[in-house]
């Protein structure tokens, strides 16, 4: 009867300690999400205030000296501004990336067939001379986020509409499959698809395969993709082969 | 359009110099009156300070107000400017970098009429300065001078 007595109070003043470890964690992570939040305020702020100065004064001198610049001295102006326009661009990036690993989930049963076909409207809406065929998957279902999975989900079929662009007509589909023994979403396009080779930096972000003059963008919309499907637990990954289209599965 | 002041309340010089360019550029030539900071923009309002004795009945037509202000806060030249008699019906467009949900949600809150990020491009700024102009001192009725 001792004996069981003195090992229970040892495992009380253990569980006592973890209790204890997980509390001081938890405090750590919120005072590191306060800190992130105040940065990502600050970067909100603060750095987009001489971006704008950049821009605003470049397009002055275009203006105001037009007639004592050469095309050489504009051109430089020209680049001075599409730099400030880019940096402005990837802050913004940043900050949308940062707020989608602060903010909080709220996980509700969410109906992704109909998300896909209203993102699949707004894009053609968007674009009305594009012929896109979408062949959509109904009564998907998922739990999770909306706000994120749409972010997540628009991200996704955006990139197809991107990458589908230079063909006269383009074919995205949005299903489910069981991948690596496990249910998934796809998101499959026809169209410039990607070398396999440089297949893990698909999901860094900033990273891109293609150059600007290619495709335009800043190389985060996947990045984003790849943290939302993360907290909610899930996996992102991808196949393709160049010219021949890319499917983007996920888990949840 | 001539006659309505617009009061502008930003503490940036280059921020303050590309918005006169910009109601420039758009052929807005009301009085333009900058307050750069917040205490100055409460001067102004409630002509005490360095503006005592400025002839109220003269109100802006409409307030573009910064949110990052030296000694007093937008948010909080607001939340005087709400609560005095005298001004608490003027259109206040909130002019700021940030779309902060934060900011934006206290703006409101504290009584913004109007919620407008300022752009990096230019161009798009002339633009934004554009519609502003063309609502708030054109299509937008201004509330009724109390009696």
């Amino acid at each position: 009867m001792e004996l069981a007595n003195v090992r229970l109070e040892r495992e009380i003043k253990e569980r006592k300690r973890a209790e204890e470890e997980i509390q001081r964690t938890n405090r750590e992570l919120s005072a590191t999400n306060k800190e992130l939040e105040a940065f990502s305020y600050s970067v909100s702020h603060d750095l987009r205030t001489p971006l704008r100065s950049i821009d605003g004064f470049s397009q002055a001198l275009l203006e105001d000296y037009a007639d004592k610049l050469d095309a050489t001295a504009k051109g430089h102006l020209q680049r001075v501004r599409r730099a400030a326009q880019r940096m402005a661009a990837l802050i913004d990036d940043m900050l949308n990336l940062s707020r989608v690993t602060r903010c909080e989930l709220h996980r509700e049963k969410l109906d992704l067939s109909a998300m896909a076909k209203l993102i699949a409207a707004e894009l053609q809406e968007a674009e009305p001379s594009r012929h896109v065929e979408f062949v959509i998957e109904s009564g998907l279902t998922a739990v999770g986020d909306p706000q994120l999975l749409h972010a997540a989900m628009e991200n996704l079929f955006r990139n197809s509409w991107k990458y589908t662009s230079g063909h006269p007509t383009a074919r995205i589909e949005f299903g489910s499959s069981v991948e690596k023994e496990k249910h998934s979403f796809l998101v499959r396009d026809d169209g410039a698809g990607f070398d396999p080779r440089y297949a893990d930096r698909l999901f860094g972000a900033f990273q891109r395969l293609h150059t600007a003059k290619e495709f335009p963008g800043t190389g985060i919309g996947l990045a984003t993709v790849q943290r939302i499907i993360h907290r909610h637990g899930g996996e992102v990954w991808a196949e393709g082969a160049v010219e021949k289209g890319a499917t983007f599965y996920f888990t949840l | 359009m001539d006659g309505k002041t617009i009061l502008l309340v930003e503490d940036n010089a280059d921020d303050e110099a590309l918005t006169f360019r910009a109601l420039m550029k758009n052929n807005i030539s009301n009085q333009l009156v900058v307050a750069r900071d917040g205490a100055e923009a409460l001067d102004y309002l409630f002509a005490t300070g360095q503006y005592s004795g400025r002839d109220t009945s003269i109100g802006p037509q409409v307030v573009l107000l910064d949110l990052n202000l030296p000694k007093v806060s937008g948010l909080e030249v607001l939340r005087q400017l709400r609560a005095n008699e005298r001004t608490k019906l003027l259109p206040v467009v909130i002019l700021t970098s940030s779309t902060e949900e934060q900011d934006r949600l206290q703006g409101y809150d504290y009584g913004a009429n109007s919620y407008v990020r300022k752009p990096v491009d230019f161009n798009h700024f002339i633009e934004a300065v554009r519609q502003l102009g063309l609502y708030w001192l054109i299509l937008n009725e201004q509330p009724p001078a109390r009696r």
